[in-house]
């Protein structure tokens, strides 16, 4: 009996040994996985990356990784804040046809990360990848613009070849069922970078692995640690300028706060999103950061339930909501909208969108038949968050005092409010969007007919027909003004929408980080970041 | 050679091996896995061995296929729950093509009905595979939970530890100085600790020792220093509840008729304190050690949310909120199999430290 | 969590239970500790009750213009991001914590000592059937349980209000992980009563199996339910601030002291006072709380006070 006990001096010596550590100095310089501070950027990327598989991944966290290790056809410039194209694994790009024919010159010296030479057809192998059913791909969608890609994900065709993808020498050409003058913004997703089908096939889902991947990025990745963290480095071999830090240790630190704290006791260098409740005090500080984002928060009408289904109705709502109210109480640099496209967008409007007018709402209402009568209650439903309950709130009593319109808030844990949506939305319903790509398109594509998106039941054919002509276009001026025009349609005519604000990303960056990319799009190119 | 023989020697061998892994782990900063395998092999060695000495087999037995039963029913009850729910995995903000949906659903069998996807499950868990995650696309759930459970299991088990460190002597001492200042401090230092919710005494460790102190690293789990806050704040309620109950035993065998008479024969107080009191004393609390790791394992969430560190804690929360059915259903059964052997082994052990107590 | 604060419960073994009851409210009058304590909660709970007589705001008028004002005037624990007045929402939090917890216990105790009486009366195969599905809720871990039950309990629309229906959910789910601890402790509470001679002796008597158990076996167990309870309450209470923690919780505007902790705990860096408060009523009040069910305890179990 007594034997069983004798551990417990041992336990005094653990004891013992946990007071004594402490005192032991940390090393700073040297950080985990053998990494130099002086020469690595620490960052949290608050949560492990569901995949690095370009072809599937469907998030932020695992697109930030993605674009650091590898390349498009077409990469983003933002100089002066404008986003451009510039030039990637494709030299120079054309298209014939009214942008139906695209052909995209590639470049010759890009070699993969095990020293084999960059191909043509490894673009096609990963589009065909991307547009197998078997892949079941979530950005799919994304190129069924090329001719029978649709057809080939649905499995009605079998055969690649038919699809609208050759290889010609040097050269990709590519023949769309219809034009889209935004077709090489496409290019620059993850979704599309080529693919090394050998390095697939011979690896299955742990392709993805350090040391089974096989990348042509500026960085190369070394470690993933799963749940931990992922250490990108230094690809010597790089086609373009080599990349100025030599590592990226990106955390998986899920709460806000413990990132924060972390940063403050100088084991982070970048926050990529910080507690929305905070910003107030949070902003006075040096190390802050904010860009606006191509984003748009809006209230969608279910034009098929009362009293929605009244364009007066609608009309008067809207009318009624004054934007900038909401934005000041959110106090989280939001811009408020009028029109259908955010502030970042170049074809961004000011002029579109109905006044805020209470006395016309008010008309509108009394015209509508509810001049002395009682207006029936309207349904506001969002997803149960704090931020756009307070949205919720606010619209709620702006509609009450200036309409007398009583309104109910109904929030929906986000998986269930989904289904909802899809199902049978409220008269009124929040929803979000954020640019796949910076064009209109990606925006106004939204509403029409045939997309998904659409939860308001509004069908336009004239709208549809007016975003169907604008992708043909080249010329920038005409495109705007069917953008305007289409827009008008959606929100001052027919009123199925109310656009409400966009949004602004908030950062932290550390002193001795310089040339950190801040950009509409949140894209990090991390290549020329310098570490001090 | 005879069995109790056997047994010291594996008694010796395991406390070796436990503090070759735990002092290879605060020293190298890692574990040889062999180590950690002859840790468990020991452990698990000298609980058979108990076992077989005290003739416990048939009822050990009986036990592990009871707990069998038990988690299937709970397999059972949480795979349909889930089913009820609203909402399915692959709902996204961007709504989905049709087609594009329906191969993902065809890809993860979606599409089949309830009772063949409810078979298919069972078949594969007989078999071991728990199944690939919704959101962690090409990741099985075996893996997971192996790159996952050594970070939770490193935190509970050296907050165990801790807590027997404190709680321990804390409940003894209070005892031996009955109703005296000294008494009363440790017993309402032991409330204390029960008395705030994980997250507030962890935000008041790294307030003081991370960020004006700056002794320690305020979250992450890369080194033995990052050990020290979460494993102190996990470590704290179950200190405050053994210390409880320590004391509460060791004041009922000091009044029991015995330890009268050995007064009455004049033995010193230390003495009688160590040798008889203790020893006995200690017994009950081992009563506590089932629900304690059931303690242990709750807290853990927490802790791992609010320090960041790499465990099983945030998949659990985050699973349920993604739809992410394999793996909710593979954490509910990992803990409910912890649990339930964990249960096992306390009983087993109190069997064997309790002669009076009978087992059938 | 439930578990781990389990108490040893003795039975007495004392049929008079008058004079039981009498000897045990001598003996925790002496404890001063104790009876503070119970004064404390009582307070509290009676500030629950008049809240909207004493604070001296709403607990969700929101003052945008006064958002994170620190403690002082008028504001005297000082405002939250949308300019909520933190005492309003401390005292009004004490009637949401205090109904969590007592609702909560009560409804597990109803339930786990109709289940567990009834299982330990019966006894025989009755009583294997009902104890293994015990056993079953037994082993799934406490959090595990409530985090599924509450997000079941989330997803369905069992009111419309869907503030009503997270505090519905939340009582719920703590009463349905709560109830197989006391169902476990009754039974075996009812198991030994059993046995005594008076209860064989009123069976002999013709008296109907109800009746005995409402009669004579419930005045006799429920000192150690008591106590039980005592400490079902206060981790409830925690059980709930874990949940707001982890996003659970109650719904925005209402607030019980888990939640405001938990808010404050993420804003703790910029607004230390928001998490201060919270946590300073809710360690007080576990701390009553604790020390009246120790002394609960002592005064029904007479050999632990010498």
């Amino acid at each position: 009996m007594k034997k069983e006990f004798s551990v417990l001096p041992l336990l005094a010596v653990l004891a013992v040994v946990l007071l004594i550590l402490p005192s032991c100095k940390q090393n700073n310089a040297k950080l985990e996985y053998g990494l130099s501070l002086d020469q690595t950027l620490r960052v949290n990327l608050a949560t492990e990356p569901p995949t690095l598989d370009w072809n599937k991944a469907t998030d932020t966290t695992s697109a930030f990784i993605q674009e650091n290790i590898m390349d498009g056809l077409i990469g983003y410039s933002f100089d002066e804040g404008k986003v451009g194209l510039k030039p990637a694994l494709a030299l120079e790009w054309s298209s014939t046809e009214e942008n139906r024919i695209w052909t995209f010159k590639l470049r010759k010296d890009v070699k993969w990360s095990d020293g084999q030479p960059f191909e043509p057809y490894q673009v096609l192998d990963g589009w065909k990848r991307l547009l197998d059913p078997l892949t079941a791909s979530e950005y799919a969608y994304f190129l069924y613009g090329i001719k029978n890609a649709k057809a080939f994900n649905e499995g009605t065709l079998e055969d690649f070849s038919k699809v609208g993808i050759k290889v010609e020498g040097h050269q990709i050409r590519v023949e769309l069922e219809k034009p889209m003058s935004y077709f090489p913004y496409l290019l620059t997703h993850h979704s599309t970078y080529p693919v090394r089908v050998d390095v697939v096939n011979k690896f299955g889902d742990s392709w993805t692995e350090p040391g089974n991947l096989i990348s042509l990025g500026a960085y190369n990745l070394k470690v993933w640690d799963h749940d931990k963290a992922v250490v990108l480095e230094r690809n010597p071999s790089y086609y373009g300028e080599p990349a100025k830090t030599q590592n990226i240790l990106a955390y998986m630190i899920e709460e806000p706060s413990t990132a924060i704290n972390l940063f403050d006791s100088g084991r982070l260098d970048i926050l990529l999103t910080l507690p929305a409740g905070e910003l107030a005090a949070l902003k006075k500080r040096p190390e802050y950061r904010e860009s606006p984002i191509l984003s748009l928060y809006y209230y969608g009408f279910n034009v098929n339930k009362a009293p929605t289904d009244n364009l007066l109705v609608r009309k008067a709502i809207a009318m009624a909501i004054d934007k900038k109210e909401i934005t000041k109480m959110l106090n989280g640099g939001q811009q408020p909208l009028s029109g259908w496209l955010p502030v970042g967008l170049s074809d961004h409007s000011g002029e579109v969108g109905l006044p805020y007018d209470v006395k016309k709402a008010k008309e509108l209402l009394a015209q509508a038949g509810f001049a002395d009568k009682e207006i029936p209650k309207v349904e506001i439903s969002f997803n149960s968050n704090e931020d756009h309950k307070r949205v919720a709130e606010n619209v709620q009593a702006q509609l009450k005092t200036k309409l007398g319109i009583n309104v109910e808030l109904k929030n929906e844990e986000w998986k269930v409010y989904l289904g909802t949506l899809s199902t049978n939305p409220s008269p009124m319903y929040r929803m979000g969007w954020v640019a796949d790509y910076p064009d209109p398109d990606n925006f106004l594509n939204l509403m029409t007919s045939e997309s998904e998106n659409n939860h308001t039941g509004w069908v336009n054919e004239k709208f549809d027909k007016l975003i169907k002509k604008a992708v043909s276009l080249s010329e920038k001026q005409a495109r705007k003004d069917i953008y305007t025009q289409a827009q008008k349609i959606l929100i001052e005519e027919d009123v199925a929408v109310v656009p409400l604000f966009s949004s602004v990303s908030h950062l932290f960056v550390n002193k001795r980080i310089k040339n950190f990319p801040v950009n509409v799009m949140s894209r990090f190119d991390l290549k020329d970041v310098v570490v001090q | 050679m005879n069995v109790k023989r056997l047994s010291k020697i594996f008694s010796i061998l395991f406390g070796v091996s436990f503090f070759a892994v735990v002092i290879g782990d605060w020293v190298i900063n890692s574990t040889p896995m062999a180590l950690t395998l002859f840790f468990a092999f020991t452990f698990f060695a000298m609980i058979g061995l108990f076992v077989v000495e005290k003739g416990l087999v048939p009822y050990t037995f009986k036990r592990i296929l009871g707990s069998l039963v038990t988690l299937f029913v709970i397999a059972s009850a949480t795979f349909f729950m889930l089913r009820l729910l609203p909402g399915g995995p692959f709902d996204k903000e961007k709504t989905l093509p049709p087609k594009i949906k329906a191969h993902i659903e065809a890809k993860y069998n979606l599409d089949k009905s309830i009772m063949w996807q409810y078979g298919d499950y069972m078949f594969g868990l007989m078999k071991g595979d728990l199944g690939e995650s919704y959101k962690y696309l090409g990741r099985p759930v075996r893996k997971i939970i192996g790159e996952c459970l050594p970070a939770s299991f490193k935190l509970g088990f050296y907050a165990l530890i801790l807590s027997f460190l404190i709680g321990i002597p804390l409940g003894v001492l209070a005892a031996a100085k009955h109703n005296t200042w000294l008494d009363q401090v440790s017993m309402i230092s032991a409330i204390s600790g029960v008395a705030l919710p994980n997250f507030v005494v962890a935000a008041l460790l790294v307030y003081v020792f991370a960020m004006q102190l700056n002794w320690f690293p305020p979250a992450l789990w890369s080194g033995p220093l990052y050990y020290v806050l979460p494993v102190v704040t996990l470590g704290v309620r179950p200190a405050a509840v053994l210390a409880r109950l320590t004391r509460a035993s060791v004041l009922e065998v000091i009044s029991s008729d015995y330890i009268r008479t050995a007064k009455a024969k004049g033995l010193s107080g230390k003495r009688i304190l160590f040798q008889h009191v203790l020893q006995n004393s200690l017994i009950p609390v081992l009563s506590i050690a089932g629900p304690l790791v059931a303690g242990v394992l709750a807290g853990s969430f927490i802790i791992e949310i609010c320090f960041a560190v790499p465990g099983m804690g945030k998949h659990l929360v985050q699973s349920v909120t993604n739809r992410d059915y394999p793996l909710i259903l593979a954490l509910t059964l990992l803990y409910s199999t912890l649990l339930v052997f964990a249960n096992l082994i306390v009983d087993l052990l109190y069997a064997y430290f309790d002669p009076r107590m009978k087992l059938s | 969590m439930t578990q781990s604060d389990q108490v040893k419960i003795k039975t007495t073994k004392d049929s008079a239970a008058n004079s039981l009851w009498n000897d045990s409210y001598i003996r925790l009058k002496k404890n001063r500790l104790a009876i503070y304590s119970f004064y404390f909660i009582c307070l509290i709970i009676l500030t629950g009750i008049l809240a909207p007589l004493i604070a001296p705001y709403s607990f969700e008028t929101t003052h945008m213009d006064d958002a994170f004002k620190s403690p002082g005037m008028p504001y005297l624990f000082g405002t939250d991001g949308l300019g909520r007045d933190m005492l309003s929402r401390l005292i009004y939090g004490a009637r949401l914590s205090m109904a969590v917890g007592v609702i909560t216990a009560i409804l597990s105790l109803l339930f786990g000592a109709i289940y567990g009486g009834i299982s330990g009366w019966i006894g025989g195969a009755t009583d294997g059937v009902m104890m293994r599905i015990v056993d079953i809720l037994y082993s799934i871990p406490s959090l595990v349980l409530l985090i599924l039950v509450k997000v079941i309990f989330d997803s369905f629309h069992f009111f419309e209000n869907p503030e009503l229906r997270s505090l519905v959910g939340m009582l719920l789910a703590l009463s349905l992980v709560g109830w197989v601890t006391l169902a476990r402790v009754v039974r075996g509470q009812v198991l030994q009563v059993k046995q005594l001679t008076y209860i064989e002796a009123a069976q002999s008597l013709g008296i109907k199996g109800p009746r005995i158990l409402l009669r004579h076996i419930f005045p006799n167990i429920l000192g150690p339910i008591i106590v039980l309870l005592t400490f079902q309450i206060p981790s409830n209470i925690l059980a709930e601030s874990f949940l707001s923690f982890i996003g659970l919780g109650l719904k925005p505007p209402y607030s019980s002291w888990g939640v405001l902790a938990s808010d404050g705990w993420r804003y703790m860096r910029s607004y230390p006072y928001l998490i201060f408060f919270p946590s300073l009523i809710l360690f007080l009040t576990m701390l009553a709380f604790n020390l009246f069910g120790d002394g609960l305890r002592d005064a029904f179990d007479p050999k632990m006070k010498k």
